[in-house]
């Protein structure tokens, strides 16, 4: 276990010292996302001069929402997203023979080897936004309820991996898949909304599909609902029992799509 | 030799513009080869695609849910719903996924001499290339943009434009679609001068998914807001075609507006071509 935290540890450091070396690139990237949070917080707050409340939340809360979501994703962002992405192009060019050689678990290996230091701002910018919705809520602390939130964050970003590892795994067998990026990040617009919204004729059954057969609507929903609106224990277990699973599940799956790489190139 | 010489002199007598043609549809047609060899890859972005709008429209849906007026800035649920299913239509046109970059790689690596050393123009081949792309891309969407229009037909119910209103709309994609290639192009030659733009294009491309009104019609944003960005040609991208459809934006207004789309579309190509003429004057090839 050390031997991990050791090498993750330098893969940090040496991801920061790619970054610094294009410094100019990489404060580019930082004013990009503070550019594209800034377009985020306009368009809600331009909603919410039209309606009081979208789907049960009001303006503070559904910033903590926003707030909670980008949080979430500035995380995956950070730690995987890279990587996985990546992983295509391995897996294209054969360069995923080096790696599977070394005496170490691949999955480690291909999902953490690079952080993106500037992708880690967002995730204090997150976490910001729900400070400040949750000062303008009437929010009091409480141990539990926060440490039920921490949890259940935790659970988020662990079903959110698993399925952008999944998606990932996907290249082995569908050789180009160079716009992976892309595919994540349409996936990834289901958990940027409340649950709630899916509600109607067909909109339901594809909430439901979405929320327990490929639980992606309850990454951020369970956790942003349990701070700032009801305990709901049942959707509480569910979100702690999925996040399990499906990182079993993913794992199964990516060493599924290793047995089945055949290595490119000579 | 004599005899060779003077076959030349005949080939370059009939290199007339129906050879010229000839070339720039053959680009067409092997681009658009190309782009079919990864239909697997294609479909799932497809689906994938779809997820967006659905969220967007259940959003809408929850936002006309709590307001009581019932109409957004002049849009009501209907119009508002059928205006973001509209955007779709007009990013399918205006959208060059990659070719600022594909433009400032070649300029970068030195690869630029390829087009330089062939009798061809650079800017042709390319927008024979998108064009290809282009159509590839809407004949394979054809099918699922259909269902899913057909499925949203509700929002369309009453909507649906009389004959010169719709060649309106046709004229305004088909130059949407010169203002995203040409807009992407002069992006793109900004490689000339410097070296690493792909920085320069996320802040471009992120400022544009807001200002050419692809989150929401510009009208919401108010005076003096929304009459800055109709001067601007990035409105042409996404919100024009679509306001044009719904008949937001009728009679000499409408040619108004069509005159301004034409004449951004020229200015952009002008512009294109002038920073790709100065441009070369510094380019010195690097590489191999």
């Amino acid at each position: 276990m050390t031997r991990y935290l050791r090498l993750f540890a330098a893969f940090a450091r040496f991801g920061l010292a790619g970054e610094m070396a294009f410094r100019v690139n990489f404060l580019v990237k930082l004013l990009v996302e503070i550019l594209w949070l800034g377009i985020l917080l306009v368009f809600y707050w331009k909603l919410f001069e039209f309606t009081p409340n979208i789907a049960g939340w009001n303006r503070s809360e559904y910033f903590f929402f926003v707030g909670c979501h980008y949080a979430l994703a500035g995380v995956v962002e950070t730690f995987f997203l890279t990587n996985c992405t990546e992983f295509a192009e391995l897996v294209r060019t054969g360069d995923l023979d080096g790696y599977l050689l070394k005496p170490i678990d691949e999955q480690f290996l291909v999902s953490c080897r690079w952080i993106d230091w500037s992708t880690l701002p967002n995730i204090v910018q997150g976490v910001g936004i729900m400070a400040v919705a949750l000062t303008l809520i009437p929010w009091t602390f409480d141990p539990v309820n926060f440490a039920l939130f921490l949890l259940l964050f935790a659970c988020g970003c662990a079903l959110a991996y698993s399925f952008l590892l999944i998606l990932s795994s996907t290249a082995v067998w569908l050789v180009r898949n160079q716009n992976l990026m892309e595919m994540w990040w349409l996936f990834t617009t289901l958990m940027r909304y409340p649950r709630a919204i899916y509600r109607g004729r067909w909109a339901s059954p594809f909430g439901f599909f979405f929320t327990f057969l490929v639980p992606v609507l309850i990454v951020v929903n369970v956790p942003a609902e349990t701070m700032v609106k009801s305990l709901d224990l049942g959707f509480i277990v569910w979100t702690i029992v999925a996040s399990l699973a499906m990182l079993v599940l993913s794992r199964r799956f990516f060493r599924r799509a290793l047995q089945s790489y055949r290595s490119a190139s000579s | 030799m004599s005899g060779e010489t003077s076959s030349y002199a005949e080939m370059a007598r009939t290199i007339s513009p129906v050879r010229t043609l000839r070339k720039y549809l053959n680009i067409f047609r092997v681009s658009l080869i190309e782009r079919m060899t990864y239909r697997g890859d294609f479909l799932i972005g497809t689906i994938l695609r779809f997820f967006p709008v659905i969220t967007t429209v259940l959003l809408w849906k929850a936002v006309f849910a709590g307001n009581e007026h019932r109409s957004i800035a002049g849009f009501n649920e209907q119009r508002m719903i059928a205006y973001l299913l509209l955007i779709h239509i007009s990013r399918m046109f205006s959208s060059m996924p990659g070719l600022s970059g594909a433009i400032a790689r070649d300029i970068r690596d030195g690869n630029l001499k390829k087009y330089l050393l062939q009798p061809l123009d650079m800017i042709g081949y390319l927008l024979s290339y998108r064009a290809a792309h282009k159509v590839a891309y809407i004949t394979t969407s054809a099918g699922p943009y259909a269902a899913l229009f057909l499925f949203c037909s509700g929002y369309f119910v009453g909507l649906w434009p009389d004959a010169a209103t719709l060649a309106a709309y046709l004229a305004s994609l088909i130059l949407a679609f010169l203002i995203g290639f040409f807009f992407e192009t002069c992006m793109g030659m900004a490689g000339f001068w410097i070296l690493e733009v792909s920085s320069l294009l996320w802040v471009v491309n992120t400022v544009n998914y807001f200002v050419s009104g692809q989150m929401f019609p510009l009208d919401l944003l108010g005076h003096p807001w929304d009459v800055l960005l109709k001067w601007l040609p990035f409105q042409y991208m996404a919100y024009f075609p679509a306001v044009v459809f719904l008949r937001e934006i009728e009679g000499p207004k409408l040619v108004e507006g069509l005159l301004m789309e034409l004449a951004w579309a020229v200015v952009l190509i002008a512009f294109s071509r002038m920073l790709f003429a100065r441009g070369l004057r510094r380019y010195s090839a690097y590489g191999g």
